[in-house]
């Protein structure tokens, strides 16, 4: 479905100037700045698939996502969707896929939201009968009928969040790329936009690009997650593979001695064991020769996994 | 996109309600300052006064019913990153920007059409020397008013910020269209640059052939469609290199 290969965009931006008449040496400057944004970056996605696509803040997830979309041409590298290249196949490619961006709107703020789902359905050339039938379908499946009549300002984020999917896939792309498509919503309403994604992902075959920093999203609806930074791919693979590192026994001690079992003393005073499988073995022989204060065993999750990764 | 840009002169009722009135008052005050410039003089630079203020009111008319909003959401789509979307649609960017704009034109002129009455009759208008060649000037002239107002936007493109650009061509495209002081009364050098730029075709050379000033129509006509076709080109140049540098803001 999509095949990536070396992809690597580079910015190039004009320096700016601090300091006085340093907005005009900044208009007039011949020096620039390059920003590599994405950095060899390769990858394929199968059809089906729901990817979780993650990395912090300005890893250049947005700006793969452009590439993928043949808004951004890349500076190197080869990409294909569908069988098509994006930023040369711009408008052919364009009806194959769909897009929300969480933290932006595609829908006209003063117009009521069945309007811009009318323009999703002109410019996409959808024929009245299947605009019909695919608006029908969404109004049951993203309780539409409430709002679809409401100006887009007057929407709560719920709700505009809903409208913004059912704009993404009314005309049926076979790939949906969302951006952070729970960001800064309840939790009801998070859960609604996870069911619209396992339904849309599960009845129409519709692969999924998933981006966003709530790992419960990813939790919920990956097997597969490719996770980058600074530009570069750091992790590709199931989910699984990642989180499989073992179950940690924390304990704190009456006596505090520099050492237990080899484990040393950490610098709050804690002894951290990693427990490959014996635990209630592990507890007992240690509370034979100590007398516990605390105790918690921590399983391995996917959030302290990425943090580690992250920080690296 | 037509369909939007239309609707969304609808759902701004309030400002078109007070462009009627300022369309209005305006037209009123320059009958009031041109009446009493004129004296008791029967004509300035062949032009009787009957025929100066049905000209000023046509071309004040016009200035608004060819009012370009798409420049200002161009630059607010650009600003916010919204751009994206229009990007990424399978039909064209500029021809989505020129619908938006006819649409919202077409919607500007419905809610206008109430107070066009009025105006004339504030503005004592006379039955139109040659109402096919207005028209079809007219038309023309705002085919170029679009195109001048997308060339101008595209700029945003390089620089983010239009603003600044936007408000001085706005002002340069009305001074110079006529709309305050026929071309007539430009002197020298000034009338010359007038004579040179399109920006006559929005206002002066549609509203002179309505009062019979100008009796030629198959010459402005075929400057028009030079123009068109002209920036139709630039335009369709200007866009694959903006195509190039697009940079979209917040990540």
């Amino acid at each position: 479905m999509i095949r990536v290969e070396g992809l690597t965009k580079v910015f190039r931006r004009p320096r700016t100037f601090s300091g006085p008449f340093g907005a005009l040496r900044t208009l007039v400057t011949r020096q620039h700045v390059e920003k590599t944004a994405v950095d060899d970056v390769s990858f394929e996605i199968h059809e089906g698939e729901v990817i979780g696509y993650l990395g912090p803040n300005g890893a250049g997830k947005s700006t793969t996502i452009k590439i993928l979309t043949g808004i951004l041409t890349p500076t190197s590298g080869t990409v294909e969707v569908n069988g098509l290249v994006p930023w040369r196949d711009r408008s052919v490619n364009a009806r194959n896929v769909g897009v929300v961006f969480g933290q932006r709107s595609q829908l006209w703020w003063d117009l009521p939201l069945i309007e811009s789902l009318r323009l999703v359905g002109a410019l996409y050339d959808v024929p009245a009968p299947r605009f019909e039938r695919s608006l029908k379908k969404l109004r049951d499946l993203l309780g539409l009928d409430e709002f679809l009549d409401t100006p887009v300002r007057q929407l709560s984020l719920g709700q505009r969040m809903r409208g913004d999917l059912a704009a993404a896939v009314l005309y049926e792309p076979p790939l949906l790329y969302l951006d952070e498509p729970t960001v800064g919503l309840d939790v009801v309403a998070k859960e609604a936009v996870r069911e619209f994604i396992v339904e849309t992902n599960g009845a129409g075959r519709t692969t999924v690009i998933l981006t966003t920093h709530d790992l419960a999203d990813v939790e919920a609806l990956c097997k597969r997650i490719i996770l980058i930074d600074h530009g570069k791919v750091l992790f590709d693979g199931a989910i699984d593979a990642l989180v499989n590192e073992p179950r940690r026994l924390v304990v704190t001690l009456e006596s505090e001695p520099e050492e237990v079992r080899g484990v040393p003393r950490d610098a709050e005073g804690r002894y951290v064991f990693e427990i490959h499988d014996d635990l209630p073995g592990m507890i007992a022989s240690i509370a034979a020769e100590h007398t516990i204060r605390d105790l918690s065993v921590e399983e391995p999750d996917l959030e302290s996994v990425i943090k580690g990764i992250y920080t690296r | 996109m037509t369909r939007i840009g239309f609707r969304l002169a609808l759902a701004y009722r309030s400002n078109i309600i007070i462009t009627c009135v300022t369309l209005v008052a305006q037209v009123f005050l320059l009958r009031m300052i041109w009446t009493s410039v004129y004296g008791s003089r029967p004509s300035a630079a062949g032009l009787t006064l009957d025929a100066l203020l049905a000209y000023l009111t046509l071309a004040n008319l016009q200035a608004f019913a060819t009012h370009t909003i798409v420049a200002h959401t161009i630059h607010d789509r650009i600003r916010t990153g919204t751009v994206f979307f229009d990007l990424a649609r399978p039909v064209g960017y500029l021809r989505q920007m020129a619908g938006f704009q006819i649409g919202n034109t077409g919607g500007g002129l419905l809610l206008l059409a109430p107070v066009i009455p009025v105006v004339l009759l504030v503005g004592s208008i006379t039955v139109p020397v040659n109402g096919l060649g207005y028209l079809v000037t007219l038309a023309l002239g705002y085919v170029i008013a679009v195109q001048l107002a997308l060339l101008i936007s595209l700029i945003g493109f390089w620089t983010m910020e239009t603003g600044a650009i936007s408000l001085f061509y706005r002002l340069v495209s009305q001074f110079f269209a006529g709309t305050m002081v026929p071309l007539t009364f430009f002197p020298g050098a000034l009338g010359a640059l007038a004579e040179i730029l399109p920006f006559k075709y929005m206002g002066y050379v549609p509203a002179a052939i309505y009062v019979g000033h100008i009796s030629d129509v198959s010459g402005p006509v075929l400057v028009e469609v030079g123009w068109i076709v002209g920036l139709g080109g630039l335009l369709v140049l200007t866009w694959s290199r903006a195509r190039r540098r697009v940079v979209i803001q917040g990540g």
